[in-house]
């Protein structure tokens, strides 16, 4: 079996919280971290942390808001981050493929 | 990593972004399509002077099912030129959300047409409960595509429910315009205002 894919899937996307955030965020144009929250059913610290990471490789981004009087913080993907997104996608897709092949 | 563990993961991120997409298909021509035969249904309603419940609850019943085909032709249009189908995953939990509160309502409108005699003139609780389960269904389908499609069933739920009881006191006696005054207001010129608001604000959305 051919190791590659394997080592080539990123490590910041692979951890199971980062990889959930990165899926929803990937199928909407853009979610509040509340809305974030609940989906995913995470702790606020937990995925705090979790967007702290993906913004520092640069994959997520945030805006500030007003929503009355309340700030609101939305979340979207880069461009980097929607292209890695793929990346690891096709990746995961060739590992099934190859195993099926084999 | 083995196929096992790469096959649970490609399908713990298929079922996020499944849950995660709302549908998001422009709803402003579906909106002010609706409002423009809602109103002219109205406008046809008192011009020729429907005042039975058994011809009125046939002639809206018609009306609603010519608002929902044309729904459905510019819904599919919408997707025929985006690339996607009709009835992807965030169109059918919207479809899912809205059918029980709709199929009452039209089961509910031929159940009228069975039991009333032709001559019933009182109905204004007909198109009161119409307009509560409408609201209903669009507060419902509200949770899976733009939020403010939930405050706009509210509006259409809560003042009907504020208003039923009075509808169905024994002697009440209302106009026989009003049924058709009310389908007018809540079918035609909500949904024209509601229509006017999303076609503005979906333009911001796009151009920026």
């Amino acid at each position: 079996m051919n190791p590659e894919p394997f080592l080539n899937l990123d490590r910041v996307i692979h951890e199971k919280g980062r990889l959930g955030i990165m899926s929803a965020l990937a199928a909407a144009p853009s979610l509040g971290f509340t809305e974030l929250r609940d989906l995913l059913d995470m702790t606020d610290g937990n995925l705090t942390a979790h967007l702290r990471t993906l913004h520092e490789a640069g994959y997520v981004a945030f805006t500030k808001s007003l929503e009355g009087a309340r700030p609101l913080t939305t979340y979207l993907l880069t461009p980097k981050g929607r292209k890695t997104f793929a990346g690891y996608i096709d990746l995961l897709d060739q590992i099934v493929r190859q195993s099926k092949g084999n | 990593m083995d196929n096992q563990a790469a096959s649970e993961h490609l399908q713990v991120i298929r079922t996020l972004m499944e849950r995660t997409a709302l549908y998001r298909r422009a709803l402003a021509p579906i909106m002010l399509l609706t409002g423009a035969i809602g109103t002219a249904g109205a406008v046809v309603g008192m011009a020729a002077r429907i005042e039975f419940m058994h011809p009125f609850c046939r002639f809206w019943l018609a009306v609603g099912i010519f608002a929902m085909t044309g729904a459905l032709v510019i819904a599919r249009r919408q997707s025929l030129k985006t690339r996607e189908p009709v009835f992807s995953p965030p169109a059918r939990r919207v479809v899912i959300a809205l059918c029980p509160a709709l199929l009452l309502g039209g089961s509910l409108g031929l159940g009228m047409i069975e039991l009333s005699n032709d001559e019933a003139r009182q109905f204004l609780m007909v198109p009161v409960i119409w307009i509560a389960l409408y609201g209903c269904a669009l507060h419902a389908a509200g949770h899976f595509t733009t939020r403010g499609l939930r405050w706009f069933g509210l509006a259409y739920a809560l003042p009907a429910c504020a208003v039923l009881p009075f509808t169905m006191r024994p002697g009440f006696d209302a106009p026989w315009c009003l049924p058709h005054l009310i389908m007018g207001l809540w079918f035609g010129v909500f949904h024209l205002l509601y229509g006017a608001y999303l076609f503005i604000t979906e333009k911001k959305e796009s151009a920026t």
